[in-house]
């Protein structure tokens, strides 16, 4: 490795042991030690930092990103990393949990709240905003001094946001985000790369992949699906249909509603077949009744809903096997 | 009668003698790598530097160049905002909103080369970075749901920063570099 690479690393390892939670008392003295050893790595550090935390970077690491693994998937060992090469770099530990002292302002670390399926939930964020989540939902929330941030991990939310001038609140899923100042609205995460958005008081602004695209106003709703955005019918009441357990579907993917059902069920439901994923449905289903909603599905389209030991499976009728 | 300016006392107890030279240069380079704007620039760089004295007179600083780069992030931060929001209120049109082309341009070419130097990563760092950057996730959680151990994850991490800064910097793309 060359000087200049040894720096970069160097440069790299400190991003990363600045950005943890809490550092301990000796980093901050050794960190600016290191910045005063020589101006190169000054310049290194400062443009590291930089790209870091450009959105550029965030972009592109979207659009990179492969379909993501199921959250379900069991973690995979990966044991050929022992056999790599070791470091003996003196900044290695960063990710141990340091008991020392703050850096101040302390980054404050994020909130999880999950739910599990069938059990929707609603909490209370530090701002005084009020998140109602549905089942097997994952919401990943950061309230700092300077901003309010959430990721949808998976699921479905409705978000009554406190109002506030200074500190936007924004909502990212997948590559979509949601900016908002003070509002109501619900955003649906139903598959990796499909999320729908809706208004119900105030505005907000959608972007896709870090681009201002389109601003909702109260009734209003879109999805984005693969980075294109598309208006949808526009939505009435003060709360969205699945607080009171129902969904309004038109034209949308099998699969798209067997992932709303899935969040109100605790037994998996399988769709195999591709083109049954795809198959466009409409009509109003109550997805907080798994039962009843399949039911409603195999009367309507041409398909035949099996009851296994561990799973549901939802096939084109006629191609049953044998249990 | 005038407030007086930020000085650095000489006089203070246990005071480090900083290199100040040292820490304007280095803040004006990564703020002119996070915005196209020279008022923006001087603005920040100034606004951080005025602080660090305050806060070093107030209590001894852990880290005075962390602490540094943590104001003007914020301050970049806000000054983004500002500037959107002016903008809202001039005009609603979303389309108010879009960069300068040349800007687009620049963006895109930075976008290109870093997916680009994204792609030709080892897939598992190329994951780490993703969990990391773009979702958030803490390196514990890296490290249990990828199977690794922490140490593993931070060495993915760092490679990959350095690799995507060797990629900007082959191409004459860090913004910080061109001014």
């Amino acid at each position: 490795m060359n000087r200049e690479d040894q720096i970069a690393e160097e440069a790299a390892a400190w991003i990363h042991r600045l950005n943890q939670p809490a550092i301990d008392a000796a980093a901050g003295p050794a960190f600016d030690a290191w910045m005063a050893a020589a101006p190169r790595h000054r310049e290194v550090f400062a443009e590291l930092q930089a790209l870091w935390q450009s959105e550029v970077l965030v972009e592109a690491l979207g659009q990179v990103r492969g379909v993501p693994v199921a959250a379900s998937a069991p973690p995979v060992p990966r044991r050929w990393w022992d056999h790599g090469r070791r470091s003996a770099a003196p900044l290695a530990a960063a990710c141990a949990v340091f008991a020392g002292v703050v850096l101040v302002p302390p980054l404050v670390g994020s909130t999880t709240y999950r739910t599990g399926a069938g059990t929707p939930k609603a909490v209370v964020l530090a701002d005084g905003s009020r998140v109602d989540m549905s089942g097997d939902t994952e919401l990943r929330v950061r309230i700092v001094p300077w901003s309010r941030t959430a990721v949808l991990v998976r699921g479905e939310a409705f978000f009554d946001v406190r109002h506030e001038t200074s500190r936007t609140f924004q909502v990212a899923s997948d590559s979509t985000s949601v900016r908002v100042l003070g509002t109501a609205f619900n955003v649906d995460r139903q598959s990796a790369t499909r999320t729908a958005v809706a208004v119900y008081r105030g505005a907000v602004e959608i972007g896709v992949a870090g681009q201002a695209n389109l601003i909702l106003r109260k009734g209003e709703a879109a999805r984005v699906v693969d980075g294109h955005i598309a208006a949808l019918a526009r939505v009435g009441d003060t709360v969205p249909d699945w607080k009171s357990g129902w969904f309004e579907a038109s034209d949308i993917p099998l699969g798209v509603l067997i992932g709303k059902v899935q969040r109100y069920s605790t037994r998996p439901i399988v769709v195999q077949d591709a083109a049954l994923q795809a198959l466009p449905i409409s009509g109003r289903f109550r997805i907080s009744d798994p039962g009843k909603a399949l039911q409603a599905v195999q009367a309507a389209y041409q398909v035949e809903v099996s009851y296994g030991p561990t799973a549901i499976s939802v096939r084109p009728i006629g191609t049953a096997h044998d249990r | 009668m005038p407030a007086p300016l930020h000085q650095i006392d000489p006089h203070a107890d246990d005071t480090a003698v900083e290199d100040w030279p040292a820490i304007t240069a280095t803040l004006s380079r990564y703020v002119r790598a996070r915005t196209d704007r020279a008022d923006v620039v001087e603005d920040v760089v100034q606004e951080t530097l005025s602080r660090l004295v305050h806060q070093g007179r107030i209590q001894k600083l852990v880290s005075i160049y962390a602490l540094g780069f943590r104001i003007a992030a914020n301050l970049v931060i806000d000054h983004h905002r500002r500037d959107r929001r002016y903008v809202a209120e001039r005009e609603e049109e979303p389309t108010s909103q879009m960069p300068l082309p040349d800007r687009i341009l620049a963006g895109r070419q930075e976008l290109a080369i870093l997916k680009d130097a994204l792609a030709a990563m080892p897939p598992l760092r190329r994951d780490v970075l993703v969990r990391r950057r773009l979702q958030g996730q803490s390196c514990a959680v890296i490290a249990r749901e990828l199977g690794l151990n922490p140490k593993a994850v931070e060495k993915h991490i760092t490679r990959g920063l350095a690799d995507l800064h060797k990629a900007m910097a082959g191409h004459g793309a860090a913004r910080g570099d061109m001014q």
